[in-house]
């Protein structure tokens, strides 16, 4: 906090005694007076009170913490009313929400741009409330001033940040569909519509993996569960068929490409021949730490389980380079994959580091 | 859908990107279907007063904050099925939310946008 805005109360206060003294008719004596005088003189928030029986409503309190955020001294502000503070950037929304509660002798908070005598700007949390007297006549407008400007900013920063990663995602999206594009052009030139087929599927694979990692770029990691429901979507249009299960576990960018290209392999293969090729199939997906002691401690592991396809036989299951991509780039990542053919369905335990980094030699 | 009725479709396609359009236009050749290709609003609208297509490929944002909202109403308005082809469904959501049509994420591989298309017919 600089010491412009810096509302701590320095030195002592008499401003609340010298108002007290001039109207103590107005129930500010005896306890009540002596607290109002402790309260105003001690407290970092700016006070002022304005007196709405007089023509204008001038001020006729402010206590130092409001002398020291508007940067007035006593005698430029006593008399005036409040909307000396207000300036070009001050929304006329806000002062006629203030105005409103005014006439309508009701609370309001409203967050309003505001200026000092110096020309500079602050965010001001503007409390306002009618204060009456025993026998209910309305006596003042308090009004306390809180410099939000920090907060305004902090919250601005946040929101440029996450307009700067929706954008960003949409480029990259943007940028697979027309690398697809390109593919596609290309593949039909040169008379290899389905080679570049598989290509592509595999290209818009990787970019679907990578599609969470924008969203909380600032993370530096990926949500593992994100990442494999995003790449997996397209085989499952009715979200109905692929059952989810795991943490929230975050893995290095790195892992990504390698598992997300390893769950469009499966996905295509269970299409073409295994649970996801007859109507009845569905596929479990669980992820989670390993507890395993030992060389893979500390990895992560993710359980893809087919049931309800056609009767598999390893033969059946092991058509295509799929598998083969799968193995290779999972040991390209350091980690395996394990693949169970069992009668009921194929079940594949895919395991990696959660870091590359962790096990890179 | 025979292939005799695919041979008469007309499909009109919006989308500001160049090789995003020529891709699709392509597909959908290859696949039996005719194209009018568009890449702004206006050039949409102008299309379908000339003609009226059998079904549309519309992509959502184009730009500058420009949407294929005029295009997708005037298509409801002589009732012709079409579908929004989107890669920001968080800045689409309005639009999306106003029409209920199918709603293919980008990128989507081009054949994939071409089953979709058959089946709104």
């Amino acid at each position: 906090m600089t010491d412009e805005t810096d509302q701590v109360h320095r030195a002592y206060d008499d401003s609340p005694q010298r108002f007290r003294d001039k109207n103590a008719e107005d129930s500010f004596s005896g306890a009540n007076g002596v607290l109002f005088e402790q309260a105003m003189s001690q407290t970092r928030m700016a006070v002022c009170l304005c007196d709405p029986s007089t023509e204008d409503s001038p001020i006729v309190f402010a206590n130092r913490a409001f002398l020291e955020l508007t940067g007035y001294s006593e005698e430029e502000v006593v008399g005036r009313n409040c909307r000396f503070l207000q300036g070009p950037g001050t929304d006329p929304e806000k002062i006629s929400m203030i105005r409103e509660a005014l006439e309508a002798e009701t609370v309001v908070v409203v967050e309003i741009l505001n200026y000092r005598k110096d020309g500079s700007s602050f965010w001001n949390a503007l409390h306002l409330g009618p204060i009456y007297d025993d026998a209910g006549k309305l006596l003042y407008f308090f009004g306390s001033q809180w410099n939000v400007s920090d907060v305004h900013a902090a919250r601005a920063e946040e929101a440029y940040a996450k307009a700067l990663s929706r954008e960003l995602s949409h480029r990259m999206k943007n940028m697979f569909s027309v690398i697809g594009a390109i593919v596609n052009i290309t593949g039909r030139a040169q008379g290899m519509q389905e080679e570049v087929r598989v290509i592509n599927d595999r290209i818009q694979a990787l970019g679907r993996a990578y599609e969470p990692t924008l969203d909380d770029a600032s993370l530096g990691s990926i949500e593992l569960g994100q990442a494999i429901r995003s790449v997996l979507a397209p085989y499952d249009p009715e979200g109905q068929r692929i059952r989810y299960q795991g943490t929230g576990l975050r893995v290095d960018p790195n892992v990504v490409s390698a598992l997300g290209l390893t769950f469009h392999e499966l996905a295509t293969n269970a299409v073409k021949y295994g649970a996801l090729s007859s109507d009845n199939g569905s596929v479990d997906v669980v992820w989670g730490m390993t507890d395993t002691a030992g060389e893979k401690a500390g990895g992560l592991e993710v359980v893809w389980t087919e049931s309800g396809g056609p009767a598999v036989s390893y033969e059946s299951a092991n058509e295509g380079t799929g598998h083969d991509i799968m193995r290779r780039l999972m040991s390209l990542a350091r980690g395996d994959v394990a693949c169970d053919w069992k009668p009921e369905g194929l079940v594949v335990t895919v395991s990696a580091p959660a870091s590359l980094e962790q096990t890179a030699p | 859908m025979t292939a005799s009725e695919a041979d008469t479709l007309t499909v009109l396609l919006l989308e500001d990107e160049a090789l995003i359009l020529w891709d699709l236009e392509e597909e959908l050749r290859g696949a039996g279907l005719k194209t009018v290709a568009a890449n702004s609003v206006d050039r949409a609208l102008d299309l379908i007063e000339r003609r009226v297509p059998d079904v549309a490929i519309l992509d959502v944002n184009l730009g500058a904050g420009v949407t294929c909202e005029p295009v997708a109403d005037r298509l409801a308005e002589l009732g012709v099925p079409f579908l929004l082809h989107s890669g920001d469904l968080d800045r689409s959501g309005e639009v999306i939310r106003r029409f209920d049509v199918p709603l293919m994420p980008k990128p989507t591989p081009a054949y994939r946008l071409v089953e979709a298309i058959r089946a709104l017919r």
